[in-house]
């Protein structure tokens, strides 16, 4: 690689890590719907444990 | 190599609590100290309002966080019983005393089955009375009058055909058993019509879903007491795939349904192993508030009780109360199933009793 | 100049395109390599053996601009001296494929022992999953890719890589889940089977469904499917 132009070598030296990168990749975050709805959700499943009493009107 | 960057591992590591471990009897009797004490300190909130027969009292507020209570209850008395039985074991005598004295609490507001029966007489076709009333059965605490007021609805066509989740069908086949009815369908038959009863593809699992399969186990179990009750094939399923979906919770930061995961892993006939809980413990007890309480999902970001019951937001009582019971329930039963792996008192760190690591 | 994971995205598009065809032709188009060579070199060395795969798995002889541009990868982007695991692999794997593909034409690089594969079997099953997701291009049965130290390693472990999968979906990382299923697909065995109330086949076409835009993902689902279909078996 020693031939090459200075420039030439900057770029694939960047181009090397960058498929070093790409051959190693972390673990993507985990994405999670449930947790925006949870608090709609939590009612429901919550009274689960027992029984969902029937709905009533609330004072 | 490269790191395992976001996965569990790392995340269990930076909450580790290293004077604790997690298969230990007294680790588990820490966190169901700490959640007991704080479900006594709350006691008034349980307490049901004297206008609890009126149709425009939110029973899901009322009724709801009682019934849990005292269906919870019943669970750690027998379960600490178990455990302080095998042991020997003061401190786990003390904690069957206090859950049974939080039962008896709950049996009084109740009065001793009296509002289940106008409940029950005001809506005379629901199953939620029943349903609550069988803690209490299950527990001993019986009123001959509302088993005989019940007795002939569960008779009718109507009531065989109340349109349910199968899940909830097997709680009302369990309460019909407890509160010595006739049962009205075959839960073998209704077991193969819940979501986990069908051994459904693991990675369509959700929380709905998750909650489906905690309370179709908590049934077949009778939360917890009778492993037996969980066939081979659905045992084998459950050992497979409650790694990842622990995994996952935590991830996602479900704590009441870990909480309910935990339940279920300890209720096997095979209970979970102690290799594979104790991370998933580690970290579910470093999220509890320094009150022994647990919140439900999320960051714990809440403000201080407000005392409300039916106005204004929720409150700190609101979204932990359910987890907080779970947490218990989870702990007991973990520790008894240690007692039925013949794990002896001091095995591990037993001491730490001594040492006041309970809060 | 475009950026790697274009670039790389591009060509998991041609393998897919191919494999999913089935036709006896080239990945990469001879007229394509322009002022972009360095980084098509680059990209054939990210995809590295899943390049030649559409040949491997159908059984077609590589196409003669294809080997030339995996030879070329294999000698411009070697593994450094600190390495990590997953580089050193795939490059094995790259070799391997050569190897096999155009015997006649064994270079001195293409030489060399297998790296290490010992630490698979300390890994968790989360962390054996990403790994092994991450070296999805290895995912090749024995039987038409010749003997792994890394399919030997991963084999009695299908319990732990199926649990990595549901994980992975779950976590709704489509990748993992594609790359851990052709992983499955290839490691399902009567001494070591995949249990059956995963739902495999489902689990595929919905991880295809999901995540299947990113050819990656696609990659990899198609090449599990082939598998269960019994190509190559």
């Amino acid at each position: 690689m020693s031939t090459l132009k200075p420039e030439t070598r900057d770029l694939q030296k960047s181009l090397e890590e960058d498929v070093e990168a790409a051959l190693n990749p972390g673990e993507a975050q985990g994405y999670y719907r449930d947790t925006r709805e949870c608090a709609a959700l939590l009612l429901i499943a919550g009274a689960a444990l027992l029984s969902p009493p029937a709905p009533r009107p609330k004072k | 190599m490269t790191a395992h960057t976001a996965g569990a591992t790392a995340r269990v590591e930076s909450a580790a609590a290293p004077e604790q471990d997690y298969a230990d009897y007294a680790a588990h009797g820490g966190i169901v100290r700490g959640a007991l004490e704080w479900v006594t300190a709350h006691q008034d909130r349980f307490a049901l309002p004297a206008d609890v027969s009126d149709p425009r009292t939110d029973l899901n507020w009322s009724m709801k966080p009682l019934g849990e209570l005292a269906r919870l209850s019943t669970s750690i008395t027998r379960t600490a019983h178990t455990v302080a039985e095998h042991l020997h074991d003061e401190e786990w005598r003390r904690l069957a005393r206090h859950a049974r004295g939080l039962l008896d609490f709950a049996w009084a507001e109740i009065a001793e089955g009296r509002v289940l029966l106008e409940l029950a007489r005001a809506e005379p076709h629901a199953t939620y009375p029943l349903e609550i009333y069988s803690a209490f059965a299950s527990a001993g605490l019986r009123d001959e009058e509302f088993e005989e007021f019940t007795g002939a609805l569960v008779r009718t066509r109507a009531w065989a055909f109340t349109e349910q989740q199968p899940n909830r069908r097997l709680g009302v086949l369990a309460a019909e058993h407890h509160a010595r009815l006739p049962s009205h369908d075959d839960p073998t038959e209704v077991l193969r019509r819940t979501w986990l009863g069908s051994l459904p593809e693991p990675w369509t699992f959700d929380v709905a879903a998750g909650y489906a399969l905690t309370h179709t186990v908590f049934h077949l179990t009778d939360w917890g007491a009778r492993p037996a009750g969980v066939p081979a094939d659905l045992n084998r399923y459950l050992h497979h795939w409650l790694p990842c979906w622990l995994d996952t919770c935590l991830e996602d930061q479900q704590w009441d349904l870990t909480c309910e995961l935990l339940a279920v892993g300890a209720s096997l006939p095979a209970p979970y192993p102690p290799d594979r809980y104790r991370p998933v413990w580690r970290e579910l007890a470093a999220r509890r508030a320094a009150d022994g309480s647990l919140h439900e999902v999320g960051p714990d970001t809440e403000g201080p009780d407000t005392e409300g019951r039916d106005d204004g937001p929720p409150d700190r009582f609101t979204h932990r109360y359910h987890s907080t019971l779970a947490v218990a329930f989870a702990a007991a039963l973990t520790a008894a199933a240690l007692t039925a792996a013949g794990v002896p008192a001091h095995g591990g760190r037993a001491t730490a009793f001594q040492a006041g690591a309970h809060r | 100049m475009k950026n790697l994971s274009g670039a790389v995205c591009d060509l998991a598009s041609e393998v897919v395109s191919v494999l999913r065809d089935g036709d006896h032709r080239a990945v990469i188009s001879p007229n394509g390599q322009g002022p972009d060579a360095e980084l098509g070199v680059a990209a054939v060395r990210v995809l590295g053996a899943d390049v030649l795969l559409p040949s491997t798995l159908h059984r077609h002889p590589a196409a003669p601009g294809d080997l030339r541009l995996v030879r070329e990868a294999v000698r411009t982007f070697p593994p450094g001296g600190d390495a990590s695991a997953s580089t050193e692999w795939s490059h094995w794997a790259m070799r391997e494929a050569l190897r096999r593909h155009d015997p006649t034409a064994a270079a001195p690089q293409l030489s060399g022992a297998a790296p290490d594969a010992a630490w698979l079997s300390r890994l968790s099953w989360q962390e054996l999953t990403h790994q092994l997701a991450v070296l999805g291009a290895l995912a090749v049965p024995p039987a038409v890719a010749g003997p792994s130290p890394v399919v030997a390693a991963a084999a009695p472990r299908t319990l732990d890589l199926a649990r990595g999968f549901v994980r992975a979906v779950r976590r709704r990382d489509w990748l993992q889940a594609a790359g851990a299923g052709r992983w499955l697909a290839v490691l399902d065995s009567d001494t070591s089977p995949v249990p059956a109330t995963l739902g495999l086949d489902a689990g595929l076409d919905f991880v295809l469904r999901m995540g299947g835009a990113d050819p990656r993902v696609a990659l990899h689902a198609h090449a599990a499917r082939l598998l269960r279909a019994g190509a190559a078996g």
